[in-house]
């Protein structure tokens, strides 16, 4: 895999987590550079627990993390780096009865925008990034689950920040909105360097130029999106019978069978995707993918 | 329609940097609204038509401000910091009532039922406890629903804890004491819980660096009602916890801790992540 990355702004050493007799992170190296960088991953592979140690609301019990030059273990530097981090949690909570420019600007006074005129100014900008100018005045509890989304993504954007950890932020958004979505994260990413989480795989082809798949707690690729989809470079088949065996199958739009693994009977060879080589990435050993 | 005079160059500057009076404003745009020399000479660039356009979209999205942050901008509290305030859950509107009504069934109680000495030890034992919950329930991951943005934001620890923690315990005494005042009886033992309320108040603060602020608040109730307990059911004496030398005692740890605290206030960070390294 490609690990190779140009102008390094984050670094990752040995990262590990640990609830209990859980290890959620188990030594994870990872490195960032400017640009989109997208997290794949399946459910409990340790995604948000390395998004919540970069945007330093969870400490890690061993390894280093520097960010944009800074380690978040010392305490100046954390604020430091927090003056320069946009995070959109998973979860992020709401004051219901709050209106959509006031929970802005609370966390705009949070990011330490004390003069009223330019936090106003700054509100403005990141609601019409995210197409919420219009919603300025309604209560938070008033907004539908996407515009929810779309507020949780303003709050990320403001006071300009140069690293952006995005943990699954396309959650709730219907297509247009993803779409728009898309352009933005693309365009914050000309010039800043951009973490996010997703399950959507075509998040990743459309958006990222790099991506990382985690399982386990541990990265088990590093690389370009057109990497991901060569690691199923000649095990992806399109055949009119299913496969016989145990290999990864599926009933496609026109019918017809897409195998994931052995050739099956009758199997042609198909152009692989991201997906399909996430997913064998996902079945197969560490050190096989690698 | 023509005019004989014109605006001097100075006054047109002024007016265009925004830096007439309202009446003068009126005066001079009366004046542009028939004169079209004048109307040429006021720059008319796109950076003054957006800066003029911006103050105009501040004042129409610009919030109201909420009654709390009113109160706390009459008493020359800064305008971004009565913001931050106004979410603290524990100074929010429900929280405010439940308070108020606690103090007001006391004090209504203890005047219906003059004499009655378990009003007013109720009345003193609950007190001291209103001020440590209102701080326990300001800050933390498990009573504000924001809390995870705002941990990563530069604001977030001991700035926002402190500031949070402050406002909250002046709010509770302030009620607490308006209660005191109304209830019936020596004025000097009603007040018997303003000691031990700054004690617990100041002993929450301090674990706060290594407790979270629920689990402090849990810690030092369970103690306070332990020591009326044992006063009561060993000591045979209810008001002990009220004498003059168990208020040198609350006295004597109030001192003890508001140095203790102020020394301590950078590490006074309820829920914030603790690298291994440090």
């Amino acid at each position: 895999m490609d690990t190779t990355v140009e102008n390094t702004t984050v670094a990752v050493r040995a990262l590990t987590k640990r609830y209990g007799r859980a290890t959620v992170l188990d030594r994870a190296d990872l490195d960032l550079g400017p640009g989109v960088t997208g997290l794949l991953g399946p459910n409990g592979a340790g995604k948000t627990t390395l998004l919540r140690c970069l945007a330093t609301t969870l400490a890690p019990d061993d390894g280093e993390i520097r960010a944009l030059g800074l380690d978040p273990a010392r305490r100046e530097q954390r604020t430091a780096l927090r003056r320069r981090l946009g995070y959109l949690p998973q979860d992020p909570g709401f004051y219901p009865h709050f209106t959509v420019f006031e929970l802005a600007d609370y966390v705009a006074i949070l990011k330490e925008v004390t003069d009223r005129a330019e936090r106003h100014r700054e509100v403005r900008r990141v609601l019409a990034e995210v197409d919420l100018a219009d919603r300025a005045r309604t209560k938070v509890r008033k907004l539908s689950g996407g515009m929810r989304q779309r507020l949780a993504l303003a709050q990320a954007l403001l006071a300009d920040p140069e690293l952006l950890i995005l943990d699954e932020p396309t959650v709730g958004l219907d297509p247009e909105q993803r779409m728009r979505f898309r352009a933005l994260v693309s365009r914050l990413g000309e010039s800043r360097t951009v973490l996010l989480s997703t399950h959507q795989t075509e998040d990743v082809a459309a958006l990222c130029e790099r991506v990382v798949v985690m399982n386990g707690g541990r990265v088990v690729f590093e690389g370009t999106p057109g990497g991901l989809a060569a690691v199923a470079a000649g095990r992806v088949w399109i055949s009119d019978a299913p496969p016989s065996g145990s290999e990864l199958f599926w009933r496609t739009a026109d019918g017809r069978y897409r195998t994931l693994g052995e050739r099956p009977p009758g199997g042609a060879p198909a152009v692989p995707a991201i997906e399909d080589g996430y997913l064998l990435l996902l079945g197969a050993p560490v050190e096989a993918a690698a | 329609m023509s005019t004989t005079w014109h605006l001097p160059d100075e006054l047109t500057q002024r007016y265009a940097a925004g830096r007439l009076a309202p009446a003068q404003v009126m005066s001079v745009e009366a004046h542009l609204a028939r004169c079209g020399r004048c109307r040429a000479a006021v720059p008319y660039e796109q950076e003054w038509l957006a800066e003029s356009w911006e103050r105009v979209a501040d004042v129409v999205d610009r919030p109201a401000l909420r009654l709390s942050e009113r109160i706390l901008h009459r008493l020359g509290v800064p305008e971004h910091v009565a913001r931050l305030l106004s979410a603290t859950p524990s100074l929010s509107r429900a929280w405010l009532a439940a308070l108020t009504a606690v103090l007001a069934f006391a004090v209504v109680s203890a005047r219906l039922a003059p004499g009655q000495e378990d009003v007013l030890l109720a009345f003193l034992l609950v007190a001291p406890v209103l001020p440590v919950a209102g701080v326990a329930a300001a800050y933390g991951r498990h009573v504000d629903p924001v809390h995870e943005t705002q941990a990563a934001t530069p604001m977030s620890g001991p700035r926002l804890f402190l500031l949070r923690a402050v406002t909250v315990l002046a709010v509770a005494l302030g009620l607490t004491g308006g209660a005191t005042l109304l209830f019936p009886g020596p004025l000097g033992l009603s007040a018997a819980w303003l000691l031990p309320a700054l004690a617990l108040g100041l002993g929450l603060l301090a674990l706060s660096g290594r407790l979270s602020p629920l689990l402090a608040g849990a810690v030092l109730v369970t103690g306070w009602f332990g020591a009326a307990l044992v006063c009561h059911a060993v000591l045979h004496d209810r008001f002990l916890p009220f004498h003059p030398a168990a208020q040198a005692l609350y006295g004597a740890a109030t001192l003890a801790l508001l140095p203790l605290v102020y020394l301590r206030r950078r590490r006074l960070a309820p829920g914030e992540p603790r690298w291994t390294r440090l």
